[in-house]
């Protein structure tokens, strides 16, 4: 069942994804990190090898705390890695000669719960990137989110403060204050976790629709295997600590998707296929689990 | 009968359901009329029926909450409204539906269709994935919704975000006065000052004797001519509150210029609270008063020792506060500032400063408090005016009504000065009054 140590599982060549030279290709080479909070070295990412492609959308599966977060936080820059490297399109983020990448607009991170920032109002956080880099004057920064407020349905919440809004709306406004910043990488951490499941299904829309107006890689950390499916081109499913791909399954369902995807024979045999690797691992960490805890 | 069975089978979820089970569906549905303007329900009302439109219009309102940009549609002949009452668990409307003129509607049960179709599970899940279809239609958000977003939100997220600043002080007043609080809070007032007032001027209880009742204290407080020499008609009164207020604010500025830059560093920077934070945790238990011989030694004249020790005992709790304000941050919000370029000094300027703001003006409501305190304890030492001086002298030259004129005004104009430190908090902080307005309405 072990994959190959250095196994890397390469972005298939039948993905048919919409524009082939589309940016924000990710390498991820051989990276390993270690934790060593109180001398009880941690091997959160055991020689782990992916590569992502651009424009794609791959979803990460794995048992909780097997260190998925860990790999995005080293995507993202704000961890180190201890060894291999990780790349963007072709240039180095962190490798041998450094261990963290420096965060940038270029890979935005929306985060598990929320970080819109509580004393902004909606369209002062969407403005946000663009301001601070000096990109845009405050005036176009302004227009820009107008705009891309109102493709994404949010005109009406500008001058609301995050505090304000429905939960759905906030994550909206997170995904479009990424996407402000026309950054080549969406590194999303469970974004959906907290939501109820109706305003999910309307969240796995409305990200599908942002995704189709702009052609970003999206690395999406999740638990759920229906929207791991529904949404992704591919599922990698990560081992249980240390983390390491194990198998990454191919979702052949074309795009454009909607929620008559659910129903589809297609859509239970991948879900049923995925499951049964997911459980196994998650057999596994709980084993582990209850060893750590013995 | 048979007409109401084809209604259901164009309905967008019923379809495919064979006709002997829509007989059944239809002997437990009952057919109900509402006339113009009827609310049918409203959100967050309990939903165990789903409704079919036979005749009539119905205007179909999404809740603000209900995760779509708020959207009203019109129903018609066939359409189904309701279907949140066949959701396991969510079974709350999520609109408000009104009739439209005479609108006559099929009332079935959830859970009742749900056991029918439970025959066929089979039937029973392409109900189900027909309605989240429908469902999804109703929440997605086309390309349209610029055009109708016009029209004006209902609910208390639009209410609250035009309440702001001073409207909404007086909707809150208002708001108040018609609560039982401000009875209750003149009851508490009574029995404290009716057990005074009996105490020590009716029954001239066991050494309450000496104590200057609250009548005698009145009367000296409002008299023109005071026999101990301070009321409000004296000068002198005012200008002994004038001058504690005075230290208070030139005390409250110098801990606040210097605290609160002091505090945002330390929480800020490892590398700086490893040099300060052991020295100022090690200074801070020691009492003001303990430093009472040192300031006037360190300190010439009259005013500035008295200043130094209002000053330091306010610079603690500012620092402190604020120190905790930035470790309160959420981890993420740093993150997300860097991830979207900001720079260290900008996170430092957009992110520590704000978020640490609500901390930082807790620990300025204490710090104005800890001023009082301490000034008065200085002024009994040293000064010849202020508040704290006229209890002291008063004490010493046997007035007792003053000690107390003055132990209420300092009550009083120290209440003031703290409303004053929340009132611009408050201000800075409209982003919190909204959200914290939000929560209690609800």
């Amino acid at each position: 069942m072990s994959t190959a140590n250095s196994a890397t599982i390469r972005q298939p060549d039948e993905q048919s994804l919409s524009s082939a030279a589309a940016k924000g290709a990710i390498r991820i080479e051989r990276v390993n990190k270690v934790y060593d909070p109180q001398g009880a070295a941690i091997q959160a990412v055991d020689d782990c090898s992916l590569d992502i492609g651009g424009g794609e959308i791959c979803m990460i599966v794995g048992p909780s705390g097997c260190g998925k977060t860990t790999l995005l936080n080293a995507i993202a820059g704000f961890h180190s890695i201890t060894n291999g490297s990780i790349f963007l399109d072709g240039e180095l983020l962190c490798g041998p000669d450094r261990p963290r990448a420096e965060p940038g607009p270029d890979r935005v991170v929306v985060f598990q719960n929320g970080a819109l920032f509580p004393w902004q109002t909606n369209l002062e956080n969407i403005a946000f990137g663009p301001i601070m880099q000096g990109a845009l004057s405050k005036a176009e920064a302004f227009e820009k989110a107008r705009d891309l407020m109102a493709t994404a349905g949010l005109l009406g919440t500008e001058d609301s403060y995050p505090g304000e809004v429905s939960s759905g709306v906030r994550r909206r406004v997170e995904i479009v204050r990424a996407l402000m910043n026309d950054p080549k990488v969406l590194l999303l951490d469970e974004p959906f976790r907290a939501l109820d499941s109706l305003t999910k299904s309307v969240m796995h829309e409305a990200l599908l629709n942002i995704y189709y107006q702009n052609k970003v890689t999206i690395f999406f950390i999740t638990h759920d295997l229906e929207e791991a499916i529904f949404l992704g081109h591919r599922v990698v499913i990560m081992t249980t600590r240390p983390c390491r791909p194990k198998k990454s399954i191919l979702v052949d369902i074309p795009h454009p998707r909607d929620y008559s995807v659910l129903t589809s024979p297609r859509f239970r045999e991948l879900m049923d296929e995925t499951m049964e690797v997911v459980h196994e691992e998650a057999v596994k960490a709980f084993q582990a689990g209850e060893k750590e805890g013995a | 009968m048979m007409q109401l069975r084809e209604l259901l089978k164009q309905t967008a979820i019923l379809q495919a359901v064979p006709d002997e089970l829509l007989d059944k569906v239809l002997e437990r549905a009952s057919l109900e009329s509402f006339s113009s303007g009827d609310v049918i329900y409203r959100v967050g009302e309990p939903a165990r029926d789903l409704f079919v439109l036979v005749e009539g219009e119905v205007e179909h309102a999404l809740g603000p909450d209900a995760g779509a940009a708020v959207l009203v549609k019109i129903v018609k002949r066939g359409d189904v409204i309701g279907w949140a009452a066949l959701l396991k668990g969510q079974q709350q409307r999520l609109a408000k539906t009104t009739a439209r003129g005479q609108v006559s509607l099929l009332r079935i049960n959830g859970e009742s269709l749900l056991e029918i179709l439970s025959a066929d599970p089979e039937l029973a899940e392409d109900v189900l994935s027909r309605c989240a279809n429908m469902v999804v239609e109703d929440f997605s958000l086309p390309s349209w919704l610029a055009q109708v977003q016009e029209i004006p939100r209902s609910g208390d997220a639009a209410e609250t975000a035009r309440l702001t600043g001073l409207s909404l002080t007086m909707y809150r007043s208002a708001r108040w006065f018609q609560s039982p609080k401000p009875y209750l809070m003149l009851v508490g007032f009574a029995i404290f000052f009716g057990s005074w007032f009996f105490m020590s001027e009716v029954w001239h209880f066991w050494r309450f004797d000496n104590l200057p009742g609250p009548w005698e204290v009145l009367q000296e407080w409002f008299s023109e001519d005071p026999i101990y020499g301070l009321s409000f008609y004296t000068p002198e009164y005012y200008q002994h509150i004038w001058v504690s207020l005075r230290r208070i604010m030139i005390a409250f500025a110098i801990a606040t210029i210097l605290g609160v830059p002091f505090g945002l560093l330390l929480g800020w920077s490892a590398q700086f609270r490893s040099y300060m934070f052991p020295l100022f945790e090690t200074l801070r238990p020691i009492p003001i008063l303990a430093w009472v011989p040192l300031a006037i030694i360190m300190f010439t004249g009259l005013e500035s020792p008295v200043l130094f020790l209002t000053a330091l005992a306010s610079f603690y709790a500012t620092a402190l506060n604020t120190m905790l304000g930035v470790e309160s941050i959420d981890e993420s919000y740093p993150r997300a500032a860097a991830c979207l370029g900001a720079s260290r000094w900008q996170v430092f300027r957009y992110i520590i400063i704000p978020g640490a703001l609500p901390y930082m003006f807790t620990g300025l409501q204490i710090s104005i408090g800890v001023a009082w305190f301490s000034l008065v304890a200085a002024e009994m030492v040293s000064g010849e005016f202020g508040l704290g001086y006229v209890i002291n002298t008063s004490y010493t030259t046997v007035r007792y009504p003053t000690i107390v004129i003055g132990m209420v005004t300092l009550g009083i104009v120290g209440y003031i000065t703290s409303a004053l430190v929340r009132l611009v908090g408050d201000q800075l902080m409209q982003w919190r009054v909204r959200e914290l307005a939000l929560g209690g309405q609800q």
